[in-house]
């Protein structure tokens, strides 16, 4: 259930913003979810018309970009996909690394009319 | 066809919840409230290590607990037996708590008077460590039966925590846990925790965390 609370959040941001904004109706709401976030673009998507339900933005259409989860090796400063490589540098193996990206859980933008 | 734009408004999330929860830190820090987030997974015994360390505590400090729990008020009626303020959120099936939950449930239980307030977390380690809650300090706790890898499975959860708790250690003998193994695990992820081994049951330790509890509240309220 962690999902919903937040996209119930997102929905609460972009109806503050569409109003502000004078928008009419918001046609897509896309976010950006890193790929080591918390969050699940698949319960996201499935979520979301509870989110919305009864909001301006019931017949809105939701889009999702992912965000690598990369990182920078400390020591040989090779920048890898965490995921992909299991926290170690595929060059010297090292499992220091600073974050570069990947615990993003952003509202990119909104495609209105 | 109908005319469309493109709007940017790339904000975090996260954000927002972030500025209420420092904005939260900020109204304590002017009231004199030390706020604890108490967070572990079910059972690990956060409970009963809340009413131990209250009952070391309650002559020193006044001293309030904040409940969470998707359901029940089985935890606030444990901690209103030592005689400490209680009040019981329910989060409706949330899995965590965040800064505006939080605020609403101090202004529940009454902070007047009040030198320490403890929140105990929904029992889940995963998603309390994503959201500041606007405490200021974070402790949880593992305990011997959930086993020494929990730092490999959980990092987040460990490296925001100030103070690391091990119960149950009066069972260490028949579970397959290693103590040092696992402080090594929690360093990695966070050079800087304290880790406080405990018996929430038999009470051992809980003075040490007690006295943390009371040099941290002190400190935040000079």
């Amino acid at each position: 259930m962690h999902e919903l609370g937040v996209v119930m959040e997102v929905a609460r941001v972009v109806e503050e913003f569409a109003r502000e904004n004078d928008v009419e109706e918001v046609d897509t709401i896309v976010l950006q979810v890193g790929e080591l976030s918390s969050m699940i673009p698949k319960y996201i998507y499935d979520v979301y018309p509870a989110a919305v339900d009864g909001t301006m933005l019931e017949k809105t259409k939701l889009d999702i970009e992912i965000i690598p989860g990369n990182g920078q090796c400390v020591g040989c400063k090779t920048v890898f996909n965490i995921l992909e490589n299991h926290t170690a540098c595929p060059n010297c193996q090292s499992t220091q690394f600073e974050l570069l990206s990947g615990r993003e859980f952003y509202i990119k933008e909104i495609v209105c009319y | 066809m109908k005319e469309y734009r493109v709007l940017e408004i790339k904000q975090s999330v996260f954000e927002d919840n972030n500025k209420q929860a420092d904005l939260l830190r900020q109204k304590l820090k002017e009231e004199k409230i030390f706020l604890l987030n108490l967070m572990s997974s079910p059972g690990a015994g956060k409970t009963t290590t809340l009413t131990r360390t209250i009952e070391l505590l309650k002559d020193k400090l006044r001293i309030g607990v904040m409940e969470a729990d998707i359901d029940s008020d089985v935890d606030a009626a444990a901690i209103a037996k030592t005689g400490a303020k209680v009040i019981q959120l329910h989060t409706g099936g949330m899995c965590h708590l965040d800064a505006d939950m939080t605020k609403q449930g101090l202004e529940g239980l009454g902070t007047e008077g009040v030198d320490l307030a403890i929140l105990e977390n929904v029992g889940n380690l995963v998603c309390p460590a994503e959201f500041d809650t606007g405490s200021v300090k974070n402790a949880m706790i593992l305990s011997v039966p959930e086993g020494d890898d929990k730092p490999l499975k959980y990092p987040l959860m460990f490296s925001i925590c100030d103070v690391l708790l091990i119960n149950k250690i009066d069972v260490m003998p028949y579970f397959d846990f290693d103590l040092q193994v696992c402080i090594e695990r929690a360093r990695k992820l966070n050079p800087d925790i304290r880790v406080i081994p405990v018996c929430a049951k038999t009470g051992e330790g809980i003075a040490d965390f007690a006295d943390w509890l009371c040099d941290e509240t002190k400190k935040w309220q000079a």
